[in-house]
């Protein structure tokens, strides 16, 4: 089972809510209108624009997704190792 | 199995993406009329700021193409259909031919007849340098204007009060969006920007704002943002139906046989509120250009998004959310004011909830998108 850290970068999220709409387990928009870091849909420590979870192959396929189809490209996925999964460098 | 992508934008190539995920034999050609590899038009405000270096607005490089199997054509427009024969002709003169063929052209901009220098459009990459190149050569601290009270007029807004340029604002209407908003709502749109100091001018044409030699009021730039009219001429002549975009049903089939669409271009028929509507949105152009994929793979699955657009002026939020037409409603309700800073403007058709434009009220957004999902009446919204 992966585990992976999943990252919003608040300046650059518009809230276009792409992601909310193709991963809502993980990505909810907050009152400010900037998308929070679920994991599978619960927050363990409250609200937060960065978390570690664990995944499976498909849910990350699915969160991958959701931060590929962000228009500002504010989403940044690591794995345990601390490479960037998305986007690629 | 040839399939051919007429536009390289976000839906043409999500299109692509995908078609080649569920095909990896067949023959994918994307027609772009841009030079430049998918990039994000919703980036463009950020790298214009210089929250953002350019290289960071593309989406995909430039050898992702040919990694992807994809042939990708640039500089490059269709001009013709024969629908009978199954071809497309192109701009430089190739003669394409396709099984199934996509049409994701997106919206041309209105222009303004009048080539003036300072005159700035804002939908292209291209379009972003030539407004940093004219925001570089403007002497003293002469003011800009801007043309419309659109989204586009909004980044305009923003983007001069980011580089501390005063700047005057002609609407052609009374307040922005003078056709979808409510007079409250157009208020506290109007209230935002006077206590920002940024000047409106009400009810205004074009020659309000230029003569025949020059911008008016001083102004070195002028910032168009008048909406999109596509020019849809090779599409009529092949026999497609037009409205105010390509006619397609729930799975994005237009009513010439192996002929789709998606994005901007498409006028589709929405299954959730229950008749063709016309977006012009990010999010609706990525997922039409998946789910058309889909269907041109045989997968006849109706197209059902509430898609939404999301903006905001020197701060305030709005965000537009599903079908927002005021003529296709019967029913609007708002809901908060100009004073208490917040304005949610209901769309209601039969009693359904069909969409909403939230105005400093980002609160409502899930759960409005939620009934308007489920189809929910606009009575059970309760403020």
């Amino acid at each position: 089972m992966p585990r992976i850290r999943v990252k919003v970068d608040e300046d650059l999220c518009i809230g276009a809510a792409s992601c909310v709409t193709i991963s809502p387990e993980t990505f909810q928009l907050n009152e400010e209108n900037k998308a929070l870091v679920y994991d599978h849909g619960q927050q363990p420590d409250g609200p937060t624009y960065e978390r570690w979870m664990d995944v499976t192959d498909d849910e990350l396929e699915n969160i991958l997704l959701g931060a590929q189809s962000c228009p500002t490209l504010a989403i940044f996925i690591f794995d345990e190792a601390g490479n960037q999964l998305f986007p690629e460098l | 199995m040839r399939h051919v992508i007429i536009g390289g934008g976000i839906a043409g190539v999500t299109a692509a993406e995908e078609l080649r995920k569920l095909d990896p034999d067949a023959e994918i050609t994307i027609v772009s009329e841009e030079h430049h590899p998918l990039y994000s038009r919703v980036l463009l405000p950020h790298y214009l700021k210089g929250k953002i270096p350019r290289e960071r607005v593309f989406l995909k490089k430039e050898t992702w193409y040919a990694e992807k199997n994809t042939e990708w054509m640039t500089g490059v427009m269709a001009t013709s259909l024969n629908a009978k024969n199954k071809f497309v002709t192109l701009s430089n003169g190739r003669e394409l031919e396709y099984d199934k063929l996509l049409i994701a052209t997106g919206g041309e901009l209105r222009t303004i007849e009048a080539d003036l220098r300072g005159v700035s459009y804002l939908r292209t990459l291209d379009d972003a340098d030539h407004l940093l190149q004219l925001l570089g050569e403007r002497t003293g601290t002469s003011p800009a204007a801007v043309y419309g009270g659109g989204f586009i007029a909004c980044e305009y807004i923003n983007f001069f009060a980011h580089h501390q340029v005063p700047t005057r604002v002609g609407l052609r209407g009374s307040y922005f969006w003078s056709r979808v908003l409510e007079h409250e709502a157009g208020a506290l749109i109007q209230k935002q920007l006077d206590t920002h100091g940024v000047q409106i001018m009400p009810n205004v044409n074009l020659l309000d704002m230029i003569d025949e030699k020059e911008i008016k009021h001083s102004c070195s730039i002028l910032g168009v943002g008048i909406g999109i009219q596509p020019d849809f001429s090779w599409m009529r002549e092949a026999g497609l139906e037009v409205e105010s975009g390509i006619k397609c049903d729930a799975f994005l089939k237009t009513n010439l046989p192996d002929v789709y669409a998606a994005g901007d271009v498409a006028e589709f028929y929405d299954v959730i509120v229950g008749r063709h509507v016309h977006v012009g949105n990010w999010m609706n152009a990525q997922m039409q250009g998946r789910h058309v994929a889909k269907s041109m793979m045989g997968q006849e699955v109706p197209f059902a998004l509430v898609s939404s657009y999301a903006t905001n002026i020197l701060g305030l939020e709005i965000i537009f959310i599903g079908d927002v037409s005021k003529q296709e409603a019967d029913e609007v309700k708002l809901f908060g004011s100009a004073e208490e800073g917040g304005v949610a403007q209901l769309f209601g058709r039969k009693g359904q909830l069909v969409g909403a434009v939230l105005i400093g009220r980002n609160q409502d957004r899930a759960i409005i998108t939620k009934m308007i999902q489920a189809r929910d009446l606009l009575v059970n919204f309760s403020k």
